[in-house]
């Protein structure tokens, strides 16, 4: 009487039906081969995902707190500036700016942790605060212009160059995937980050930490926005103030298509992880058929629609 | 059954009283067989076909909106509502109609449901166990009212556990078992030991009291305590004793259990020594984590002693939390199901084990067998008498006397926030605590 008896998750089974009907639908290279299979086109699908997949494993626990963590976006665009500022503008090394970029992109997580825990104010409303008050930190700090990063051999160019690399962003995905897999299914922490956002109440009642939880929560959420914001600068050769507009809204996404609740106390990391991919999938088959981005966007909408449905529960009597 | 009547249904957790309830007020459907109704055979769609019906339920989890105010919930889905309080008084729920319902204790929560129900004007009326959280006062205030209503023609199911109840008021009671009716008998002709032994297919005894010789050594000394609802409270819980705690709904018994706990500010007085575990008064709200394991909402409070650099040993967890569980005859098909899977019964069991494994010298039961199974509750007491018999302290909460005189070797008594007695449960009667309990 131990384990808890399996069930097939029915986000896999959507992302199974997205990538038959990727193949499916895939145009034909000159050589024969389905473009979709090709391995560039599957390792580009994972490096477009990682920005997001990197910020939804942060939103899971906030989520599954029963919270919600719209600055991500906003944290996301300060740490490209930071970042780009302190190597190209100040000079700092390569290592620094990043310590910097991660620093100041916690920071802000934990202060939204700090406000929502102690305050008792709801993340929603604190959250869409630190959401519009960073970026314009962020645009005032760059004066509202981009910081570009060049090709030469300049030290800007060295970061952008090894930190844009497929395997490093993709890398840095699936080692934080993992890490935050084993943190949410293994450690007191994660059973913590579960317990207070299935009944806080009683969470109370028990004497758990309550506040702690949701710093850390918000503080992780942060550092998560912070590392996607330095793997976007190197990406795009620029710190971007304008950066990551509604990235909240995707990651989101990817979490609820996991099958996290939004009501908090029930999901997984593999679920956001399956998110990811599905949302990733799904644009690389409509871009790789020329779809038109307009009509992309309600395709999106409605494939939303019908993963979260396929998952809902089903209702026992 | 007849109208003008009071039909008692009673079962243990899980035999179907609920499912029952929610048949006849048309939130399920019947897989099979009928119900009929003033000769006919009728068929119960919606909630609004059961109001036209003149059906109404009382159920047992309260259907009312927590942020609507009381007018609003006597008004809402109500096809007869024409405002006026005559219902409000008629329960004796004395708040003004404006207040929001989030600002009323479970107990009056209690008692608009039922002039909810009242006010739909109904001729059949299924209380599902209506005094689960009444004070003893209300509950006669609610037999009168039932005995009025009888007496008007209405016909009453009233779902219980509780015998001393049923054999009050009841016509008829029927047993149900498994989903099915074990027996009909009529109320002057059975005796509760005959319905006990019905309902779990075994003898019980409910009445008996453990031997206890209490010790003179202090665990617990509160002295003349004060918080935001409570004053004047002092007493001694010694080794081995249970001290029970009698009041009215509101008496502030939930609010000792807060403040000995440290969830509720103490404003002035001592308390000392005692490291209290409390089991909280609503199941759900104060204590389950539904979606968590039985095994992970068992050990949620120690988890700091089965870790290791913030990992859970899994072990470690089993280790602590399998002794516990079966001591109390935790029953469940997985430690890693779902806690929400689980009767009400074992769901108390989850978290007494909670409890029990934080290690407390005193332990807080605020109405730990509310609402759950006679067999369970034999568990839960005899889960009592074992803590005590080790030497440590308990304090009782319960809404029902002759349970507090079944465990508790002395009774404090609370009135509106101030304690008013405390008396030696062996010599204390229903009437002397009563006298207490509305001494203000």
């Amino acid at each position: 009487m131990t384990k808890r008896p399996r069930r097939f998750p029915e986000s896999l089974l959507a992302l199974l039906g997205i990538i038959v009907l990727a193949i499916a639908v895939s145009p034909v290279a000159s050589d024969g081969g389905r473009i979709f299979l090709q391995p560039g086109n599957l390792t580009d699908i994972l490096r477009q995902i990682s920005i997001i997949g990197i910020i939804s494993l942060g939103m899971t626990f906030v989520i599954l707190t029963a919270g919600i963590d719209l600055s991500v976006g906003s944290i996301l665009a300060l740490a490209t500036v930071v970042v780009s500022m302190g190597i190209v503008r100040q000079g700092h090394g390569i290592a620094v700016s990043i310590l910097l970029a991660l620093g100041a992109s916690a920071a802000v997580g934990v202060l939204n942790g700090v406000i929502t825990a102690t305050l008792r104010m709801q993340p929603f409303v604190v959250t869409l605060a630190t959401m519009i008050g960073v970026r314009g930190l962020a645009k005032w700090l760059s004066s509202n212009e981009n910081i570009d990063i060049g090709f030469g051999h300049d030290l800007a160019a060295t970061f952008a160059a090894s930190f844009s690399r497929k395997a490093v962003i993709i890398g840095t995905y699936v080692a934080l995937a993992g890490s935050f897999w084993v943190l949410l299914t293994r450690t007191v922490f994660g059973r913590y980050v579960r317990a207070v956002g299935d009944n806080p109440k009683a969470a109370e009642y028990a004497g758990l930490p309550i506040r702690a939880t949701k710093i850390w929560v918000y503080g992780l959420s942060g550092l998560l926005s912070g590392i996607a914001g330095v793997l976007y600068t190197a990406e795009n050769h620029q710190g971007n103030p304008n950066a990551g507009v509604a990235y909240e809204l995707d990651a989101i996404a990817a979490v609820v298509i996991g099958g996290t609740r939004l009501s908090g106390g029930k999901g997984s990391i593999s679920g956001t992880v399956i998110g990811a991919l599905f949302m990733g999938i799904l644009t690389n088959l409509l871009r790789l058929n020329n779809v038109d981005s307009n009509v992309e966007m309600m395709i999106k909408a409605i494939l939303i629609v019908l993963a979260v449905a396929a998952q809902r529960e089903r209702k026992s009597k | 059954m007849a109208f003008g009547e009071v039909h008692a249904l009673i079962g243990e957790n899980g035999a179907g009283k609920s499912t029952l309830a929610r048949i006849l007020s048309g939130i399920s459907q019947p897989d099979s067989g009928s119900i009929s109704l003033d000769g006919s055979l009728v068929r119960i769609r919606s909630f609004q076909e059961a109001q036209r019906l003149g059906i109404s339920i009382i159920h047992q989890e309260l259907d009312l909106f927590p942020s609507l105010t009381i007018a609003e919930n006597l008004a809402i889905g109500n096809l007869h509502y024409s405002g006026g309080r005559a219902e409000l008084d008629r329960v004796g729920l004395d708040c003004p109609t404006s207040l929001t319902v989030d600002s009323l204790s479970i107990g009056q929560q209690q008692l608009l449901a039922i002039a909810r129900a009242l006010s739909m004007k109904a001729r059949i009326l299924l209380m599902d166990e209506p005094t689960s959280s009444l004070a003893d006062d209300s509950v006669e205030r609610l037999f009168a009212l039932i005995a009025d209503l009888k007496a008007q023609g209405a016909a009453i199911v009233y779902v219980s556990h509780k015998m001393d109840e049923i054999f009050r008021i009841a016509d008829q009671i029927t047993v149900l078992r498994d989903g099915q009716t074990v027996a009909t008998l009529d109320a002057t002709a059975t005796t509760p030991a005959e319905i006990v032994r019905l309902m779990v297919g075994r003898d019980l005894d409910l009445t008996a009291r453990p031997h206890r010789t209490p010790s003179s050594d202090p665990v617990l000394t509160v002295d003349n305590l004060r918080t935001r609802k409570l004053s004047g409270v002092s007493f001694e819980l010694r080794r081995g004793e249970v001290l029970g705690i009698a009041g009215l709904v509101g008496a502030g018994r939930s609010a000792l259990g807060a403040a000995l706990a440290g969830l509720d500010p103490i404003l002035g007085g001592t308390v000392r020594g005692g490291r209290v575990a409390l089991l909280p008064e609503d199941r759900g709200a104060q204590g389950l984590m539904p979606n968590l394991s039985v095994l992970e909402n068992g050990t949620l409070a120690v988890l700091g002693r089965v870790q290791k650099f913030g990992f859970v040993r899994d072990a470690e967890e089993r280790r602590l939390f399998d002794p516990v569980a079966s001591r109390l005859a935790l029953k469940c098909a997985s430690t890693g199901a779902p806690v929400s899977t689980l009767s009400g019964g074992n769901q108390q069991k989850v978290l007494f084990t909670r409890s029990l494994l934080r290690d407390p010298n005193v332990l807080f039961l605020d109405d730990p067998a509310r609402g759950i199974d006679v067999a369970a509750k034999q568990d839960i007491y005899r889960a009592i008498d074992e803590f005590a018999a080790a030497g440590k302290g308990v304090i009782l909460v319960s809404s029902e006397l002759p349970e507090l005189l079944r465990c508790s070797d002395r009774i404090l008594v609370l009135a509106a926030g101030r304690q008013t007695a405390l008396l030696d449960a062996a010599t204390a009667t229903p009437e002397s605590i009563m006298a207490a309990a509305t001494r203000l």
